[in-house]
């Protein structure tokens, strides 16, 4: 078969006008079946990860958008000492945007010995002890200093909350990286407003013995006859409920994913059919110089593959080159859904290149194969 | 043992209702050397017996043997396999692969015999020196002239060596002086090849250069005014 590799190749070329556009055609697809994929597994990541199921989220009852959960500050003390509980990070979120949006810019106030404690990242400039030693200093997730263009040095305003970015960190959970750290107590006077006492959420890490649904009854308990009364949830379950509108859109949209390896077996399968047509002679000439017509269908087989695989790589390649490079992403509630390519993802993406390729080939080469030779000499 | 017999073979097309029958009962034997040339009326059916010979198409009863071998009862994958080794084809409109260098169409028949690529290089040169074409061995088929195109196909025709050269009027769309070069061309295949030849063609002095003139008329095959039956086959 590989003998037959070059003609396979120019016969492509000979239309190479209708080959390009069933190659980019294919990569265009390929690209959003890509796109759509980063967005689910993004969700995914988000319900799924190890400390989703192991981290609670206390937040106000009745409450969705964190502008409007006003827990007390000390809450942290009482769960703090309850068994099963090993820390209590006090969270104060201010978002730009509560709504879904492409360029949300979420700020989490943090006590710097508890971030420290907490969150794993990875500083890429800037350094720490600046960050912890300046009120209005910021720590920037890579994402959104790359969407934003932020460097270390410079001060930026979103929604009248202004800081110095002293720092830009990447952390291995891709939705940290879309968002900007500052000090708790920076963020509770933000805005001209004296929050100082009350925070959106607290987050509790658990033991590993605790049972996270028991602990979560436990706190709501607790508070229920207090100031406040609580809703507490795993991280995961948290992001899920904050996110649900998203999820049920975000699940329609993976239908558009099939839809693009339909539009791909479609325009692989047009082109294949159109080539086999101009070349009923052709293969005619072919089968009488003693090609089996096991082998026409192969070569037609290799033609889609090629069109379709072609088109695929250079979809996949495109769509984690926009991933990588945009840092793009949907928050909605002060929750980030990250956009982020993957090996899996490419390989799941030229995987359905490769499967629709030979799909939308078997049909034409084997028209192509049982051509009668006579009457397709015959042909014009 | 002749070369090639051909044995109560009879050809039936359905057109519509009706049933054409260009080929009833007949028989021909071609021995290995022979330049034969198979003449007739246009639509008398000499291409359907040259393509029953060549392997392309299908008998509707009789037999066909070529070098030993009953070609009316291979398989279409293993009568693939036996073109490849037996027939080389001529055709009328030369029917070069338009993507494929001179070099390269001439090369295709040999891609599906074992041998190596020295081996292939080597034949091929051969191939398109005997025809005359070395200088024009990257060239496309839109780059030549009809005659060149044709002297291509016929150095595809003989590359590999086969049992039979079948050509089915391989100067009808030339003009008289390339013709006569093909003509030219022909004969040497025979003569200095020592292949064996059967031309179709419905020009008489085309014909007349063959060393067997067949005639086919009615169905029915005639040599030197004589009808052609069973009985009479030339043998070796």
């Amino acid at each position: 078969m590989l003998k037959f590799f070059p003609y396979i190749l120019k016969s492509l070329w000979r239309h190479r006008a209708r080959t390009l556009l069933t190659v980019s055609g294919t990569a265009v697809a390929l690209l959003v079946f890509c796109f759509i994929g980063s967005v689910q597994r993004g969700l995914l990541a988000l319900t799924t990860s190890e400390d989703a199921g192991r981290t609670l989220i206390v937040f106000q009852e009745n409450r969705f958008c964190p502008q409007s959960s006003r827990l007390p500050q000390d809450y942290q003390h009482t769960i703090a000492k309850m068994a099963g509980v090993r820390d209590v990070v006090p969270i104060k979120v201010f978002t730009n945007n509560c709504r879904a949006s492409l360029d949300s810019i979420v700020f989490q106030g943090i006590e710097p010995k508890k971030i420290q404690a907490w969150r794993d990242f990875e500083l890429r400039s800037g350094d720490f002890t600046s960050f912890a030693s300046q009120d209005d200093a910021a720590l920037v997730g890579i994402d959104v200093a790359t969407r934003r263009g932020l460097s270390v040095g410079e001060k930026f305003t979103i929604g009248d909350v202004t800081v110095l970015v002293q720092g830009v960190f990447q952390s291995k959970l891709a939705p940290e990286n879309n968002l900007i750290l500052t000090q708790l107590e920076f963020l509770q006077r933000a805005r001209g407003a004296n929050d100082v006492g009350t925070v959106t959420q607290l987050e509790v890490h658990l033991t590993e013995s605790a049972d996270p649904e028991k602990l979560a009854e436990q706190i709501d308990q607790e508070f229920k006859t207090g100031p406040v009364a609580t809703t507490t949830r795993t991280k995961g379950m948290f992001q899920a409920d904050t996110l649900a509108d998203l999820a049920e859109l975000i699940g329609f949209v993976h239908w558009l994913g099939y839809a693009c390896v339909a539009l791909v077996l479609s325009l692989v399968a047009t082109t294949t059919v159109m080539a086999v047509q101009d070349r009923i002679k052709e293969h005619a000439v072919l089968q009488t110089l003693g090609l089996r017509p096991l082998r026409i269908f192969s070569l037609v087989l290799t033609e889609s593959l090629l069109l379709s695989t072609i088109g695929g790589i250079l979809g996949v390649a495109g769509s984690a080159l926009l991933l990588s490079s945009s840092g793009m992403s949907v928050a909605a509630e002060g929750v980030t859904i990250a956009f982020e390519p993957s090996i899996v993802l490419a390989a799941q993406g030229i995987a359905v290149a490769i499967v629709v390729g030979i799909l939308a080939g078997i049909a034409p080469g084997w028209q192509a194969s049982r051509t009668e030779i006579v009457p397709a000499l015959r042909h014009a | 043992m002749s070369l090639v017999n051909v044995t109560n073979v009879t050809k039936e097309f359905a057109n519509g209702e009706e049933t054409i029958r260009p080929l009833d009962g007949v028989s021909l034997s071609i021995d290995e050397g022979d330049f034969i040339s198979l003449m007739g009326a246009s639509g008398s059916g000499k291409s359907t017996l040259l393509n029953l010979i060549a392997g392309i198409d299908q008998v509707t009863s009789g037999q066909i043997e070529v070098a030993g071998t009953d070609i009316t009862k291979l398989s279409r994958g293993k009568l693939a396999d036996w073109r490849a080794r037996h027939i080389g084809y001529i055709f009328q409109t030369h029917n070069l692969i338009p993507v494929l260098t001179a070099y390269e169409n001439v090369e295709l028949p040999l891609l599906l015999l074992p041998m190596s690529a020295a081996e292939r290089r080597k034949r091929v040169e051969i191939a398109l020196e005997a025809v005359d074409l070395t200088s024009r061995a990257s060239h496309y088929p839109r780059q030549m002239s009809g005659g060149q195109e044709q002297r291509v196909g016929i150095a595809r025709a003989i590359v590999a060596n086969p049992t039979v050269v079948v050509a089915d009027e391989p100067t009808g769309s030339l003009d008289d002086e390339t013709t006569e070069q093909i003509l030219h061309l022909l004969e040497r295949v025979n003569n200095e090849l020592g292949m064996t030849l059967l031309l179709v063609t419905h020009e008489a002095d085309v014909g007349a250069r063959a060393k067997r003139q067949i005639r086919l008329e009615h169905s029915h095959l005639f040599e030197q005014g004589k009808e052609i039956k069973t009985a009479q086959l030339r043998m070796a």
